[in-house]
């Protein structure tokens, strides 16, 4: 194939959009994730704290 | 005359009973079969079901054009009407089942678990074999005239049977499952898919290979074959194992 | 919570070393070529060009897409183990019945099914830059596919189900069908000529290898912790609901 110095560069970067994407989807989707679950733990914890209180209090 | 045994021997002197497994085994296919008969329900709605299939393969193929050869996709064909006759069939076999309480009967009776689980697999591969009996004539008939059959005339009821093997027992666990599902048939046809793949790849490939003939067909045929058995012995097996717990919830 | 603090260590652990994965991909790992571009004269250029004698010059195009492969593996090897690891708790929950095994292996299955999708994701990716086409049935993929397949079915019949008991048993059924059936699907598509890269039969420079295992390790450990955090997560659910219970018993 005959190159010209433009078209090496294009050769050489028309990858870059879809590495960029799948490491992108990769990361944002464990932190979303991740965080997602980490908020629902701090809230279920803050609720079992609550509740479990307020079973004392009325066994007590 | 099972049904007296039964009723004589104490459940724990059951297994002692030489050649009463076997008798089980026959009773409930013979009750399976017997129903059949009198009410001809399953071979007629899975035999019409095949046959509303070959006509919405005549649409899918009525813009191929005349150069299009069907015999290069009629392995394909072939199973996808098998593979979704079947799940109608399982549906309505464990259905029945399950609404005339008879299931619930079964495991009253003392009766090991295996033996239901086999003799409703084997019920449902008979109606199956029946139903692909016929379907495979008139598909030949539609869709085969030009180019005729290349293998040799075993080729086709060998791949048939060992594939059915497959989906019956397999087919009957998951329809255990699914009819005890508010989904029934929707889960039946999720679960059954993804799992009958292997099978149906192999199938496909021996059923082409049959059909197509010529060079190194004979081979492929027997890979297919040897995927199908391998399959078969696998999940069979282990749909044989899941069976009691299964059954038992 | 002991089993939280475990997750969020092993996270942030983990989150590290894929972190450093991820540089070492891009800055010390060697590029590798994907086939040469050949030019007639010599370009004023950045590009390593080298002679060829009389046809010009030949410049190894820089494979760019491979760096996906550092992730990609990574996440599906840990998709793997972790559905092995679905498949070992429902085994031990149909021998035991204990319901936190069930827990367990749905947990795991879900786990599992994050890092599939992402493997899907990644994949495909990598087959639209590497192939020049999104999707294409290929042994790896199509078993992939089918996997994907099965671990939804798994949600779709345990949401359809109301008994819990029976939807704990019904669903380690069919999780350890799914666990049995991956590895057959992949035997049989094998059958057929892939051309899905087989990296480790080549070998790969140390420089490639090192971040490889450093990504590698890194993603089971978020495998771990993702289901670490989880567990932690559906056993405070089940704290919640016995207060609540006693509350208003």
């Amino acid at each position: 194939m005959e190159a010209t110095n433009a078209e090496l560069y294009r050769l050489a970067l028309t990858d870059a959009p879809y590495v960029i994407a799948a490491y992108g989807i990769l990361w944002i989707s464990f932190v979303a994730y991740v965080t997602m679950t980490l908020r629902r733990v701090m809230r279920l914890e803050k609720a079992v704290v609550v509740l479990e209180e307020s079973l004392e209090r009325r066994e007590a | 005359m099972a049904d007296e045994i039964l009723r004589r021997t104490p459940p724990a002197e059951r297994t002692k009973v030489p050649g009463l497994s076997l008798r089980q085994y026959k009773a409930i296919l013979r009750k399976d079969i017997v129903m059949e008969l009198r009410t001809k329900e399953m071979v007629t709605s899975m035999g019409l079901y095949s046959l509303l299939t070959m006509v919405v393969y005549q649409i899918a193929l009525s813009q191929s054009g005349s150069a299009f050869d069907p015999r290069t996709i009629a392995g394909g064909l072939l199973w996808l009407a098998f593979i979704f006759t079947s799940m109608l069939g399982l549906n309505r076999s464990l259905v029945h089942e399950k609404d005339q309480g008879c299931l619930e009967a079964l495991l009253l009776s003392p009766v090991d678990r295996p033996v239901i689980y086999f003799a409703k697999a084997s019920g449902n591969l008979i109606f199956l074999l029946i139903v692909e009996t016929l379907t495979i004539p008139v598909f030949a008939l539609m869709f085969l005239q030009q180019g005729g059959y290349g293998g040799s005339w075993w080729m086709i009821p060998l791949v048939l049977f060992a594939g059915s093997v497959g989906i019956a027992g397999v087919g009957t666990l998951l329809a255990t499952m699914s009819v005890n599902t508010s989904g029934k048939d929707f889960v039946l046809t999720v679960l059954m898919v993804p799992l009958m793949y292997p099978l149906l790849l192999a199938a496909v490939s021996a059923t082409s290979a049959a059909v197509l003939g010529g060079d190194g067909s004979i081979s492929q045929f027997w890979s297919g074959i040897a995927g199908v058995a391998g399959y078969d012995a696998i999940m069979v097996l282990a749909a044989y194992a899941l069976y009691e717990f299964v059954i038992g919830a | 919570m002991k089993q939280l603090r475990i997750a969020i260590i092993l996270l942030l652990i983990g989150g590290l070393l894929t972190t450093t994965a991820f540089f070492m991909a891009f800055f010390t790992a060697e590029v590798q070529q994907f086939g040469t571009v050949t030019v007639a004269s010599e370009l004023d250029t950045a590009f390593q060009l080298v002679s060829v004698g009389d046809n010009g010059f030949s410049y190894g195009r820089p494979w760019f897409s491979q760096k996906i492969f550092y992730f990609h593996v990574p996440v599906a090897e840990a998709s793997f183990l972790v559905l092995l690891l679905s498949a070992v708790f429902a085994v031990r929950f149909l021998m035991t019945r204990k319901r936190s095994f069930d827990t367990k292996s749905r947990i795991a299955m879900e786990t599992s099914l994050v890092f599939v999708i992402l493997t899907m994701i990644t994949g495909v990716l990598w087959t639209r830059a590497s192939w020049g086409v999104w999707w294409e049935w290929e042994p790896r993929l199509t078993t992939y596919f089918i996997m994907m397949l099965m671990m939804i079915a798994y949600f779709v019949l345990r949401n359809s189900i109301e008994d819990e008991e029976r939807r704990a048993v019904y669903g380690a059924a069919f999780a350890v069908l799914a666990a049995i059936n991956a590895p057959i699907s992949f035997m049989i598509t094998r059958v057929l000529e892939s051309n899905h890269p087989v990296v480790f039969q080549s070998g790969m420079a140390s420089s490639n290898l090192l971040p490889f295992i450093v990504a590698q390790v890194g993603m089971l450990m978020v495998g771990y912790a993702v289901y670490a955090l989880r567990m932690s997560e559906e056993r405070l659910g089940e704290r919640i609901d016995a207060a609540k219970e006693a509350l208003e018993g």
